[in-house]
């Protein structure tokens, strides 16, 4: 999607269009496979929480507190793909 | 993302390899399909290529390692370049790039970056030569006037300042 795509979706309040975009860049093109991908990224991030280890929990909270937004969410890009990595499951090779 | 014009396939003109590419890609990238009427024309050459110092230009995403890579997360694009030394050798480059595959890449760099074969080409003399460096960035960008008004501009500033006679331009 260009940019003005996205642009004129914000203004016209259109998530569907937005949801779809995130998905496709997600999944490489293909909506279905990147809806999977969030939930994959999502399950891994609770599999590595399940026996509650320890966590630097200043440097989260120093980081979303002195960071600014945009590199916050710059930063979730990177950790939904760094998740989905960790995965092991990695689809990204071009092929979908 | 610029798609070629309507050009229906006369002998005269080359034929699209891969016809419909131009639709799908704007099925799975919707809004992406941009088409310009302002093409600037290929420039003749000025001297034959066995005099002709070369220079490639790659959207593939191949950087020497150890430089920054390039920003493949992004939901927008990256619009920046790397230079890659033209004397460079495969095992001194990476690909960061993950939309196009790249398993075959990965097992010969020739096929998408074929630094070998222009360096054989310079050797061999089909080319006079090859600039001291070559040019890379990821064809993943979604603001195309930012690409054309930034970071094509930047490259074709670097490209004259390599005294480059001809560019071998090629998409991932």
């Amino acid at each position: 999607m260009s940019l003005h795509y996205l642009k004129e979706a914000v203004a016209n309040n259109d998530s569907e269009t937005l949801i779809r975009y995130v998905r496709l860049h997600l999944g490489d093109g293909n909506e279905a496979s990147g809806r999977k991908e969030i939930d994959k990224a999502w399950i891994e991030a609770l599999k590595l929480l399940l026996e509650v280890p320890e966590t630097d929990r200043g440097f989260i909270l120093h980081t979303l507190n002195h960071q600014r937004p945009e590199t916050l969410a710059h930063l979730f890009f990177h950790l939904h793909f760094y998740l989905v990595q960790h995965s092991g499951e990695w689809i990204h090779d071009g092929t979908l | 993302m610029t798609a070629p014009s309507e050009q229906p396939n006369q002998d005269h003109q080359p034929k699209q390899l891969r016809p419909g590419l131009w639709e799908t890609i704007n099925e799975r990238y919707p809004g992406s399909l941009v088409r310009k009427s302002d093409y600037v024309a290929l420039a003749p050459l000025r001297k034959p290529v066995s005099q002709s110092r070369l220079t490639f230009v790659s959207s593939a995403g191949v950087q020497p390692k150890g430089t920054p890579p390039f920003d493949v997360v992004h939901p927008v694009g990256d619009y920046s370049f790397r230079t890659v030394p033209s004397d460079c050798k495969p095992a001194d480059l990476e690909i960061h790039q993950i939309k196009y595959p790249t398993r075959d890449a990965h097992r010969d760099l020739n096929v998408i970056f074929p630094i070998e074969r222009l360096q054989e080409l310079a050797s061999d003399g089909v080319v006079g030569a090859l600039t001291p460096n070559f040019f890379s960035f990821i064809g993943y960008n979604m603001d195309p006037e930012r690409l054309e008004r930034s970071l094509a501009e930047q490259i074709a500033e670097a490209v004259v300042a390599e005294g480059a006679d001809v560019a071998l331009l090629c998409p991932a």
